[in-house]
């Protein structure tokens, strides 16, 4: 008897457990126009598509973009600031059948490979749903280089301050 | 010696052994400086393009070239007024015409200096990049019109209003105007107005230039229309300043 109840709690719990489950499918692809060799400075857009694939509505969507460096022995998760202004989409809800498509736009700050992937999951679903990942490789890019800026930016006032300082005290010994 | 030359080189060394000089090269360098530390200082602006960047220095080493040029201008009649020499330098046996022309003299030394000065920011900033020595030349050739023109209107005014204060106001305004396609983008400025503004205005002429020749590596003979364009300001200015300088206010 007691295992009886025990199977028919799990049986309820499951079923409840299912009726609320959405299902999410995501896709992502990289924009055609996107450059074949990316380099540092230039900007890549990414495509998603998050379908509700289930039989209820999906309610307070939120769905967002992960970064993450595989470069060799510099393997981490990257903070996207400065490099995407446009990080989540969120309270979207979605109808059975409904698909959400959302471009995701990404400045290339570093060199080094890397890997996006984009993630959903809904207000009333603990489980968190991702997308494939897409690899991508950003080449060095010769910029700025503050080695060269430094000496300049800071030595060539000081050399005229130190000229004006030698006149100021030229000009104060004369007097005096 | 020839007075022209004695007043364009007193003219010239105001800027190097003079205090006040040295406080107005001081203040060009530091333009300069603040412009080429923000570079490496702002992650978005380190990553623009070595052409992009020789490009942004060479219109700021213009319009900090010009705001020098306005100051030392509007303070070549009205200056001297205030500091009670304008008259010994009437009486003396120099003419009108020597006087301006030396004082003409002294401010195209000046820009002389800071264009040289110049050389080891847009080096700092471009080496390694394309076109630094377009840069170079480019920023000699049209951006000492443009330049040695404010001076020049900032001269004239000095001479008419006779007060350092009034001349370098009004200058500044022309400048600041006429200076604003820096902060507006070529895109921005695509409009019929801008476009209009864009054909009249120097500033904009020696900017459209720079960024033609430096980023678009476009050749010498696309440019001829924005040369006439500087040479025109440039001319008009100095006769602007030649008609006022004729009969300054002394009193």
């Amino acid at each position: 008897m007691k295992t009886t109840k025990l199977l028919l709690v799990t049986i309820l719990l499951l079923s409840s457990g299912l009726a609320t489950a959405a299902s999410i499918q995501l896709q992502v692809q990289p924009e055609s126009a996107n450059p074949s060799h990316p380099t540092m400075g230039d900007w890549m857009h990414f495509n998603s598509v998050i379908s509700n694939t289930g039989s209820k509505p999906i309610e307070g969507l939120v769905a967002w973009i992960s970064l993450v460096e595989v470069t060799p022995g510099k393997e981490q998760p990257m903070d996207l600031e400065d490099w995407s202004a446009h990080k989540a989409v969120t309270g979207t809800t979605l109808k059975p059948g409904e698909a959400l498509k959302t471009q995701w736009p990404m400045r290339l700050i570093q060199s080094g490979d890397y890997r996006i992937v984009i993630s959903a999951t809904d207000r009333n679903n603990s489980t968190v749903f991702t997308s494939p990942t897409l690899q991508f490789h950003v080449s060095q890019k010769p910029v700025v280089e503050s080695t060269r800026i430094l000496p300049v930016a800071i030595g060539i006032p000081l050399l005229i301050a130190g000229l004006l300082g030698v006149r100021k005290y030229r000009g104060h010994h004369k007097t005096s | 010696m020839n007075p022209v030359t004695l007043i364009a080189q007193k003219e010239r060394s105001a800027l190097l052994q003079n205090q006040r000089g040295l406080v107005w090269l001081l203040a060009y360098a530091g333009i300069l400086s603040a412009f080429a530390l923000l570079l490496i200082s702002n992650r978005e602006l380190s990553l623009l393009d070595n052409a992009q960047v020789v490009y942004m220095m060479a219109g700021t080493v213009t319009a900090a070239g010009a705001l020098i040029a306005v100051i030392m201008g509007a303070d070549a009649y009205a200056g001297e007024r205030e500091r009670g020499t304008l008259v010994p330098l009437l009486t003396a046996p120099v003419s009108t015409g020597e006087l301006l022309m030396g004082k003409a003299l002294g401010l195209v030394s000046a820009w002389g200096i800071m264009y040289l000065l110049a050389f080891p920011y847009l080096w700092s900033v471009g080496a390694g990049g394309q076109n630094l020595g377009q840069a170079i030349f480019y920023l000699g050739l049209f951006g000492t019109p443009v330049v040695l023109g404010f001076g020049y209107l900032a001269m004239a005014l000095s001479a008419r209003s006779g007060s350092v204060m009034s001349s370098l106001l009004t200058s500044l305004i022309v400048l600041l105007f006429s200076a604003s396609p820096l902060l507006v983008g070529p895109g921005l400025r695509n409009s019929t107005i801008g476009k209009t503004l864009d054909a009249v205005n120097p500033f904009s002429g020696a900017l459209n230039t720079f960024d033609a020749v430096i980023i678009d590596s476009d050749p010498f003979t696309g440019q001829l229309a924005r040369l006439f364009l500087v040479l025109i300001w440039l001319g008009l200015m100095f006769a602007f300043a030649r008609i006022s300088a004729r009969r300054p206010v002394f009193r």
